[in-house]
């Protein structure tokens, strides 16, 4: 009888919490959103099914060695533990005495003692969750974001830019829905809504940037406990870039401006191609050091593209490469959506500002291409501004649609296509700056 | 207590950053034209030498040599098709 008590004891159904059915639902919500949705099906596939595994009770798939020995709690373990940190148990309340632990735990600085503390819990038999090797093996380091950039990179033509560069312009007035989004979140917590910090408000605002890898690379570097929620903000609204971006472009052109006939870009020579990648290097190189990571895996990516010499490299690196890590870049955000830290208000400020940042850099595209046709003599149809939000090559096939609607004749799938990679370089350049100035 | 510097960092950032993209991207488009204009100057590409002598002469005679009637006809198969697809 008492075996069967203790499997009892051990199975999921006696050990689910409140926290991890939520999650659970969460996680099939966002399965049902990619499968039947197709919501960015690659990645919220991933995500939502590690998010299901990493809520799986008793495994401990998502948690550290040091953060399953806390959960389970054993005394002898923990009597050493205290022992080692120099700190008495009351041995009244687990609770207490775990958040005793846990702060001390944080609060090592010798490596010495941090090593000999890794030491009595692997003796103790507790070893990192699968998920978690993942997570701190690809996203904790930035690897992830930095191999899906060599593949987009090599998967981008810049030849619609090179043809007409001032689109660049236009990628840069996007940003401003991350700036004024980092804004909005500092705001929220001098009002005491929620309480980000200024790191934390910088990573949600690059969400904005609709832009995957680099809203997972900087929130890996800045606000590493909120990657959860942004990684699935980030996706989540880039799914929803033909719902969101329509309605604003509509109030903010005339049916004149959105049926704007460009004149056809000029042929781009094979050189320029392959200088241009060499030519963003030096720039990121001279001016910004701290956007060379995101920008110089892109650079690699594209010049490997152009070059045509090394066909086979970037075959794999627009194929295979991306695809490989997309499935283990799915499964580390997934191990994030634990309970403790993803049902939070923090989370609900995050999707909302997610899409206000989203709203605000579809907008201030527009406005600029607005401003631009009015400058330039060249016509510039201001629908193409709201491309200049990544998304790569969604927002451009919206502005594409939208054009159409106002003028059957009219295809800006290539002139959005401009902005719509300037909006990559620019929102990998913004993220720099906020690395460069809050790391 | 912290709140008002709060904000202000955070205004800080938003100009520092906007500023600084524009300020990036401005360069960018500088180096792009520059570079595209050197390039197209003194290297011109071979490719569209070739194509625009290969597209230069034959295309150019070829309606000239063909019955023009042939076209005739084949511009208004091409119009009626078109008009059924719509």
């Amino acid at each position: 009888m008492d075996k069967v008590l203790m499997l009892w004891e051990n199975s999921g159904l006696y050990n689910l919490s409140l926290l991890q059915t939520i999650m659970i639902a969460i996680c099939l919500g966002l399965l049902y959103l990619a499968i039947a949705k197709k919501f960015e099906p690659l990645l919220l596939l991933p995500i939502g099914f590690a998010g299901v595994l990493a809520n799986v009770p008793e495994a401990g798939l998502a948690l550290s060695a040091m953060d399953q020995a806390l959960y389970h709690f054993n005394p002898q373990t923990m009597q050493a533990l205290a022992g080692e940190l120099n700190i008495t148990l009351a041995g009244a309340a687990e609770a207490a005495d775990k958040a005793l632990i846990k702060d001390a735990l944080a609060a090592i600085d010798d490596p010495a003692q941090k090593a000999r503390v890794a030491q009595i819990i692997s003796a103790a038999g507790y070893t990192d969750g699968f998920l978690y090797i993942f997570y701190s093996v690809l996203v904790a380091t930035g690897i992830a974001p930095l191999i899906i950039f060599l593949g987009v990179g090599a998967m981008t033509d810049f030849g619609p830019l090179l043809a007409n560069p001032r689109t660049l312009f236009l990628g840069a007035a996007a940003q401003f829905g991350i700036f004024a989004t980092v804004l909005g979140a500092v705001g929220l917590s001098a009002l005491g809504i929620v309480d980000f910090s200024l790191e934390q408000a910088a990573a949600i605002g690059i969400i904005g940037g609709a832009d995957g890898p680099t809203a997972i690379y900087v929130s890996s570097v800045l606000a590493p406990e909120l990657l959860g929620a942004i990684a699935v903000a980030a996706y989540a609204y880039m799914a929803l870039v033909p719902i969101v971006q329509p309605p604003i472009m509509r109030a903010l052109t005339s049916k004149e401006e959105r049926a704007i006939v460009m004149t056809q870009l000029r042929p781009v020579s094979k050189r320029e191609k392959i200088i241009f990648p060499l030519a963003v290097l030096a720039l990121v190189a001279l001016f910004l050091p701290a956007a060379a990571p995101l920008l110089g895996m892109f650079c690699l990516g594209n010049l490997m593209r152009e070059c045509g010499v090394v066909e086979r490299l970037s075959d794999t690196a627009q194929n295979a490469l991306i695809n490989i890590v997309t499935i283990f870049l799915g499964l580390a955000v997934g191990s994030r959506l634990i309970g403790d830290l993803f049902l939070t208000v923090e989370t609900l400020g995050i999707m909302v500002l997610g899409i206000v940042a989203f709203a605000i850099g579809t907008a201030t595209g527009i406005l600029m291409a607005k401003l631009m046709n009015k400058v330039s003599k060249m016509p510039i149809n201001p629908l193409i501004g709201s491309a200049g939000v990544s998304a790569v090559p969604m927002a451009a096939r919206v502005a594409n649609k939208v054009g159409l609607e106002a003028n059957p004749q009219n295809f800006l799938l290539m002139h959005a296509m401009g902005p719509n990679v300037a909006g990559v370089i620019g929102s990998a350049v913004a993220a720099g700056v906020m690395i460069m100035y809050l790391g | 207590m912290q709140d008002p510097d709060l904000i202000a960092e955070g205004f800080n950032l938003m100009l520092l950053g906007m500023g600084f993209v524009f300020m990036f991207l401005t360069v960018l488009v500088i180096a792009t034209t520059l570079m595209s204009k050197t390039i197209n100057r003194f290297f011109p590409s071979p490719e569209e030498a070739v194509q625009a002598g290969i597209s230069g002469k034959p295309a150019a005679q070829l309606p000239s040599d063909k019955n023009p009637e042939i076209i005739a006809v084949i511009s208004a198969a091409l119009h009626l098709h078109r008009q059924r697809k719509q």
